[in-house]
């Protein structure tokens, strides 16, 4: 939150190039930035902007083609694929627009299942189990842990998402257009559980939109376009999500 | 490189896809039951022949009082030279023979012209039997019960039973029948394993020790005098004494059929102690004994022959006063066994009279064995299918879920955690249908042996061979798969649709 906080995540010069068919795509073309740690970064751009390419560098998913990428002060662009895992399990929550749940399978073991992949320690079930329904409860469904998936409205499964997200206490929470499959009053619910873990947990938040009223609920937007940054500010009109959903309550037509 | 954690997700995603696991562990299951189940009916088969030589008599040693031949000290073993068939096929006496200073007599032992018919009696030995020289000797009475006394302490010998024989009248009312008469022991059941009593039971050593007068039927006997009534408890007369039937026997060897005029159940048994007793008698006709082990009837026959000589003083030089042989080939020739079953030995054996019984029994275990492997390579045809209906479901799968696989890699699963789940998916599969299919097989191989009455015999070996055999199937065709699920890149699995 200080300005003299070294930066959790640093960006420098990332470029990533696929080989699709013979013709090099030039999916980012080198970016530099800095995130601290506590923010609440909305990443905007039309599609093939490579907001998304960004994304999954940012999130150990991939390794971009030349570049440095330092989370937490560690190189991490040029890790073997075991140790992208290992940091994707304890410092990196993924929140996807699909929801990303296992199918048949009860909200409780979606959300133990990052606990499964940790490696450093064995965690017992009835701790798994005990965590899983904490992280539950955070996200207030706690009566649904037996739920499978297919039981769950779309809000619901992706509040299951997030509670599996912040299980290991990332330092980071990726969310990949979580606002997508759902409807304007959800997607309220569901900025307004990001905007209290910003402000009360301190979580590191990059949220990937191509809408722009969604982008508005960041502390900060940055804008994406051809594979470089064309945009970076903080948001100094930020919406506020709770509040929102009290006006939406006294007008449920209102469309968003 | 699979911790139980592992082991957990694996089990909690076959518990997610359930007809698929079902399925596929059914499919496991009929591939290791077949192969259990064939395995069982093959050494089943293997057991059977093998009871039904003992049953048939290769551990079978008989010895006889006299000796209608002369044998010269240096014993050529056991007299297993049939006289005519040496005659013709080999004129000229094998080397050991040449050795011996007396050659004619020596060829003598062997064989004697006058027992083949078409022989011209001019041999110059033709005026000189030997059975004039050891006068008496063919017909002699020299065994006892206490000599059979003697031979149930030697080692090897499993069983000795005394034997007196005649021909008999045998007379129920007003129905008589010609047939053989055994004075016998009460433990020759023991040695007949096939035997089977069909009504009653054979007599026992309280009623051998009292001399009592009761009789056991042959089959065929008591079929001949009492039709189809049962004899048991009803009063037959030997000698013109009476004498109360306590059971009939009969077989249950597919070797040996009864049948008239046969030795084992066109018969009447009694205690020898009884022939004694009512005749007057105090010897015996032969001793039967069985070797424990078919393979050790030579050494025991030997033991046998030493054992008697020393125990009727007959010094070195002296030939035998009895006759030790054995049962096999007696049963062999006379056909006591079935036509095709002996078809079958002559044929697989050439020069049967010399063949030894552990070759017999060898060349019998043969055929089982390739039996057994027939049936199991059939059953591992089975089981092949078993094991790549598991790696089409194990790809199924990967392909399936791809999506379940980008979720675990992005959230902290590393390649090997998703490799290490999905081989324990396919060896937990193959170990359930491998648990299921032994239950399976054993049920079936229970079921052919109470309803068809095929013999089944499961091994500990076999069940582990199957386990074994399961896991492996699990691991190799699951390996693959696993492998391909592993290498897919997290990126494009969460956006597979």
């Amino acid at each position: 939150m200080n300005p003299g906080d070294p930066a959790l995540i640093a960006a420098d010069e990332i470029t990533k190039t696929y080989a699709m068919e013979g013709a090099p795509v030039h999916a980012l073309r080198g970016v530099t930035l800095d995130i601290r740690r506590g923010e609440f970064v909305a990443v905007v751009g039309p599609s093939g902007s490579g907001k998304s390419t960004f994304m999954h560098i940012l999130g150990c998913l991939d390794r971009p083609t030349s570049g440095r990428y330092l989370l937490d002060g560690r190189d991490v662009s040029h890790l073997s694929d075991d140790e992208l895992s290992s940091i994707r399990n304890r410092q990196i929550g993924f929140v996807f627009q699909g929801f990303n749940l296992l199918a048949r399978t009860s909200a409780l073991e979606n959300v133990e299942l990052p606990l499964l992949y940790e490696n450093r320690m064995r965690i017992a079930p009835a701790e798994r189990r005990r965590r899983a329904m904490a992280a539950l409860a955070a996200v207030g469904l706690q009566d649904r842990a037996a739920h499978h998936p297919n039981q769950l409205s779309g809000g619901q499964q992706q509040r299951v998402a997030i509670a599996r997200a912040l299980l290991n206490d990332p330092a980071i929470l990726l969310a990949d257009e979580p606002t997508g499959n759902l409807d304007s009053r959800t997607s309220i619910e569901v900025m307004d559980i990001f905007q209290r873990l910003k402000d009360e947990r301190g979580i590191t938040i990059i949220l990937i939109t191509h809408e722009p009223q969604v982008a508005e609920y960041g502390s900060r937007i940055i804008r994406f376009k051809d594979g470089r940054v064309v945009s970076d500010h903080a948001n100094t009109s930020r919406r506020a999500a709770a509040a929102e959903l009290e006006a939406v309550a006294l007008e449920p037509a209102r469309d968003v | 490189m699979a911790s139980r954690t592992t082991l957990a997700i694996a089990l909690r995603a076959l518990r997610r896809n359930r007809l698929q696991t079902a399925l596929t562990i059914v499919g496991m299951a009929i591939g290791v039951g077949a192969v259990l189940t064939m395995i069982a009916i093959g050494t089943g088969a293997e057991a059977a022949i093998e009871d039904q030589i003992k049953a048939a008599g290769m551990n079978l040693i008989v010895v006889t009082a006299g000796n209608y031949k002369v044998k010269s000290t240096e014993d050529f073993g056991g007299g297993a030279v049939e006289p005519s068939a040496r005659n013709q096929s080999d004129p000229v006496p094998d080397p050991p023979f040449e050795a011996h200073e007396s050659r004619p007599a020596v060829l003598l032992a062997a064989y004697h012209p006058e027992d083949d018919p078409m022989e011209k009696h001019n041999h110059p030995t033709a005026k000189q039997r030997l059975g004039d020289n050891e006068a008496g000797l063919g017909s002699a009475a020299t065994l006892t019960s206490d000599d059979a006394e003697a031979l149930r302490g030697l080692g090897g010998v499993q069983y000795v039973a005394e034997g007196i024989h005649q021909n008999i009248h045998l007379k129920a009312g007003d129905r008589r029948w010609f047939t053989r008469l055994h004075g016998t022991d009460v433990r020759l059941p023991l040695i007949r394993r096939a035997w089977t009593f069909g009504s009653g039971r054979f007599f026992s050593s309280r009623e051998q020790s009292r001399g009592d007068q009761v009789a056991v039927l042959g089959a065929v006997a008591a079929q001949r005098v009492f039709g189809d009534s049962n004899p048991v408890g009803r009063e037959v007369s030997l000698w013109n004494q009476p004498f109360r039937v306590v059971g009939v026997v009969s077989t249950t060897s597919w070797m040996v059929a009864p049948a008239p005029g046969d030795d084992q159940f066109d018969a009447v048994y009694i205690p020898f102690t009884t022939v004694h007793r009512l005749l007057n008698l105090s010897k015996l006709n032969d001793i039967t004994i069985t070797a424990a082990s078919t393979g050790d009837v030579t050494r025991v026959m030997a033991e046998v022959t030493k054992l008697l000589r020393q125990r009727h003083r007959i010094t070195e030089e002296r030939p035998d006063d009895f006759t030790v042989t054995t049962q096999a080939r007696q049963a062999l020739a006379k056909g006591g066994m079935r036509a095709d079953v002996a078809r079958a030995v002559v044929g697989n054996v050439g020069g049967l009279e010399k063949v030894t019984l552990e070759q017999l029994s060898k060349t019998l275990d043969r055929a089982t064995r390739t039996m057994t492997a027939l049936l199991a390579g059939i059953a591992a045809v089975s089981l092949l299918v078993g094991g790549i209906g598991i790696m089409n479901i194990m790809l199924l799968s990967v392909t399936e879920r791809t999506r379940e696989i980008g979720i675990r890699r992005a959230v902290g699963a590393r390649a090997r955690d998703v490799r290490s789940q999905f081989i324990l998916e396919a060896v937990a599969l193959s170990l359930a249908g491998g648990v299921i299919g032994i239950l399976a097989g054993l049920v079936a191989a229970r079921g052919l042996s109470q309803y068809l009455r095929w013999s089944t015999t499961i091994s500990p070996g076999a069940v582990l061979l199957s386990v074994g055999v399961a896991a492996a199937v699990g691991i190799f065709f699951g390996w693959y798969p696993a492998k391909q699920a592993a290498r897919l890149d997290p990126i494009q699995s969460l956006r597979y649709e």
